[in-house]
């Protein structure tokens, strides 16, 4: 997604070397995806289910960035 | 004997020949290892590894370009891509967004950093036309977090 578009930017973080991230992500099970610090989801999904994940995230306008 | 041995070196330097298009640059931020034990701070462990591997990576193709920064003596470069954690590092290229990494690519994650190369390498993905229709009218900046382990 990232690739696709200018206002994306996509962090893969390695959890165990950043327990103080996962902690605060609450991570538990990998892959754990975190969109716009609002909307999060455990695990591979389909591509259209991800992409409701997207927006849904867009909708509720959270912020940006890695802390 | 590097961290990737000579048969996987080989397969990756077909894919990289067969599918990079244009030039990625990666950006590494790393932190020199400290002989001094720093009461409270802990030191990068994978940080020199990381590095390693990227270094192996690039020489696998002339159109991957690696710089590697020392953390504290590129401030300015650091803020600028989100970096404030190491090691890490930036790939960037034919991709209008931007791709991240902290902490290193091993395990699964290395094939996954592989097919990032790749596609920010060309600019596309195999994304579904709905999907990047919806990307192509987002006016606001997204961030997405991938947490991930190696194994």
């Amino acid at each position: 997604m990232a690739v696709e578009s200018e206002h994306v930017t996509a962090d893969v973080i390695e959890a165990q070397e950043f327990p103080d991230l996962a902690r605060r992500y609450g991570v538990r099970g990998v892959p754990k995806i975190i969109i716009n610090e609002t909307t999060e989801f455990v695990g591979a999904l389909p591509e259209s289910q991800y992409l409701a994940q997207l927006r849904a995230a867009v909708e509720s306008n959270g912020g940006t960035g890695v802390q | 004997m590097g961290l990737i041995s000579e048969n996987d070196q080989e397969t990756i330097r077909k894919l990289f020949d067969e599918n990079l298009a244009g030039d990625v640059d990666i950006v590494m931020f790393t932190e020199r290892q400290s002989p001094i034990i720093i009461p409270g701070k802990q030191p990068c462990e994978l940080c020199d590894q990381t590095q390693e591997l990227l270094e192996e990576v690039a020489s696998l193709s002339d159109k991957l370009k690696l710089t590697v920064h020392e953390i504290s003596k590129a401030k300015e470069e650091a803020f600028a891509l989100g970096i404030n954690r190491v090691p890490a590092f930036v790939c960037t290229g034919a991709a209008r967004g931007r791709v991240r990494f902290f902490g290193i690519p091993s395990g699964y994650e290395f094939s996954a950093m592989l097919a990032d190369l790749v596609d920010v390498s060309k600019g596309t993905t195999e994304l579904s036309d709905e999907t990047r229709e919806y990307l192509g009218t987002l006016t606001e900046d997204v961030n997405i977090k991938v947490f991930t382990t190696p194994t």
